[in-house]
């Protein structure tokens, strides 16, 4: 009787984990999700830039950052290649305390380190807030951040985001799914927006500088153009990159209330922007 | 066809399941909870150093709910403490006499906390001891040192092995080195003795004593073998030895037929089985050998 042991797993694993770099240094791990370039890794490993992927064969490539949500750490990258080996993604809502698992990446500067342990536990972390994690004995580093942790398959449960109190802490492999499964290629409101300080009735303030409106989007049918600046959400000044996103966040069909400043920076503007509507309905 | 590696962890994740539901949580200090283990029907039995407090202890039970539980007796000596608790269906594994562990086989240590319930941590018996005596001055058959790794939560926590026994309860608090499993030998004898006394109780001379050479011109008059003796440096008001007429000075040398050369050699004299035998005990006084007749008395709580 053929017995795989780990040894197998890891080969596997590792032949579809990457490294994510920022010029020479490396900032993490990263999972190759489909064929055609797709990688996922943390948000906290994807915030610089430029970005670049190192994969097993030695190549690199250039990373452009397709979505990203700072709430549950995750991001998803985009390399200009193909053919490349995605993991086995598992359901992580059947993963069971006690099972074996694995973990790979990139600690340390090593390359394709394993490392082995069992499901400790599922669920909230004290301290940690009320998102669910599977918590592992397995022994990570940083560098390990964004990779792969596995069941005794080779499926991929959960990506390694953090240490604590002596565990290694995943996002949940379905939270994954939902990231990669919504319309990633054009956020919920269909801008694309960079961070600026601006002056509004005499303070400093946080803006989102729209760069580019995405055509069909949320923002577009609201008539929000590039130029335009996002300062306050719902009658809230944005204080943090997150309000926006958390806004945007939290699902189903609604109307945003969105403050912005346009041209005339002494006055305030408000456009109601409808969220959730498929495409098909807006005319 | 499944791989054996596999196979294993659906075997660990069954076994979690199985225990689990004779997990606990317990909440007897700050910050940290500590885990029990339903050891007979509405008996937990967890870790004494994770206790506290006395009162107002909680478990937080399998559903998730919480539940008040009173503290039926505790050993400090073995690190064991026992609570009742309402509210538990009545446990399925017993908590009976396993064959002793081997070192070398996997071990599973099963806690729950009220955040992520059931946890679990994977490793090998790296040792099986003989009958050991703690630093707290109690008693276990045998120790069982443990390679897992133990949380702050997971002592008072189930130790099982891949075939499904539960060996014992895990604790961090008799080793500093290793995680230790109390087997289930010594729990069922503690919980025993708790459960009828509250305590265990603890055989008791009521003398404080120090090693001493015995010169050799002594050891060859009296005669004695002993290299060495224990001298008695202070004397317990009213306890057994002064009612037997021990005096300041005495040198035992031996100890109902024990050969006393070591603090070590008494601590036997501390286990509950002798409390109220009479021993003989043969002392150095002044130069001569005397015998004294010691009623073997019980430790004042």
């Amino acid at each position: 009787m053929r017995v795989e042991g780990f040894g197998q797993v890891a080969d596997q694993l590792r032949r579809s984990t990457v490294q994510v770099g920022l010029g020479g240094r490396g900032l993490g791990s990263g999972i190759i999700v489909d064929q055609d370039g797709a990688i996922v890794t943390n948000a906290h490993v994807a915030g610089h830039a430029p970005l670049s992927v190192h994969l097993w064969d030695g190549s690199s490539f250039p990373a452009r950052v397709q979505a990203r949500s700072t709430r549950r750490d995750l991001a998803v990258l985009r390399i200009p290649t193909t053919h490349l080996t995605p993991v086995t993604m598992a359901n992580s809502d059947d993963v069971r305390v006690g099972e074996l698992v694995i973990a790979v990446g990139n600690p340390f500067g090593f390359v394709g380190a394993v490392t082995t342990g069992i499901v400790h536990a599922i669920g909230r972390r004290p301290g940690l807030g009320p998102t669910r994690w599977i918590q592992a004995d397995v022994q990570l580093a940083p560098g390990n951040s964004g990779g792969p942790l596995a069941d005794a398959r080779g499926r991929v449960i959960g990506v390694n985001t953090l240490v604590a109190g002596g565990l290694g802490l995943a996002v949940p492999a379905n939270a994954v799914a939902r990231l990669l499964a919504g319309d990633f290629a054009q956020a919920p409101l269909g801008v694309v927006v960079q961070p600026a300080s601006v002056r509004v009735e005499g303070a400093e303030r946080l803006g989102l500088a729209i760069i580019e409106v995405v055509e069909g989007g949320a923002a577009e049918f609201a008539s929000l153009r590039a130029g335009d600046v996002l300062v306050g959400v719902d009658g809230r000044p944005l204080r943090t990159l997150d309000d926006l996103e958390g806004a945007l966040e939290s699902g189903g069909e609604r109307v945003l209330r969105l403050q912005f400043l346009r041209d005339d920076p002494s006055r305030l503007r408000t456009v109601s922007v409808r969220l959730g509507v498929p495409q098909a309905a807006v005319a | 066809m499944q791989s054996a590696l596999a196979s294993l962890s659906n075997d660990l994740a069954k076994l979690v399941e199985e225990f689990q539901a004779d997990v606990v949580a317990v909440h007897a200090r700050p910050h940290y909870p500590s885990s029990g283990v339903q050891w007979r029907p509405g008996i937990i039995v967890t870790a004494d150093h994770t206790l506290r407090q006395e009162e107002d202890i909680q478990v937080t039970l399998p559903s998730g709910k919480r539940a008040s539980a009173t503290l039926a007796g505790r050993d400090a000596g073995t690190d064991i403490a026992l609570l009742k608790v309402e509210g538990l269906a009545p446990p399925a594994q017993r908590g009976g006499e396993a064959e002793p562990a081997q070192a070398g086989e996997l071990a599973l240590v099963l806690g729950r906390s009220p955040d992520s319930g059931p946890n679990a941590s994977l490793g090998v018996i790296s040792a099986v001891s003989g009958p050991w005596r703690t630093w707290r001055g109690g008693r276990l058959e045998h120790y069982i040192r443990l390679d897992a790794t133990l949380f702050p939560n997971s002592s008072g926590g189930a130790v099982i092995d891949c075939r499904g026994r539960l060996l014992g309860i895990a604790t961090s608090g008799l080793s500093r080195i290793a995680g230790l499993a109390i087997p289930a030998s010594s729990v069922n004898r503690v919980a025993d003795a708790l459960l009828e006394k509250g305590r265990v109780p603890r055989g008791y001379l009521g003398i404080g004593v120090q090693p001493v050479l015995i010169p050799d011109a002594l050891r060859t008059k009296l005669p004695v073998p002993n290299q060495n003796g224990i001298m008695v440096v202070s004397v317990e008001a009213a306890g057994p030895a002064e009612r037997a007429g021990v005096l300041l000075g005495d040198v035992f040398v031996s100890l109902a037929d024990t050969s006393l050369e070591h603090i070590e050699d008494l601590q036997s004299f501390s286990d509950s089985g002798v409390i109220g035998k009479q021993v003989t005990a043969k002392i150095i006084r002044a130069g001569a050998l005397r015998e004294l007749a010691i009623t073997v008395g019980e430790r004042p709580r």
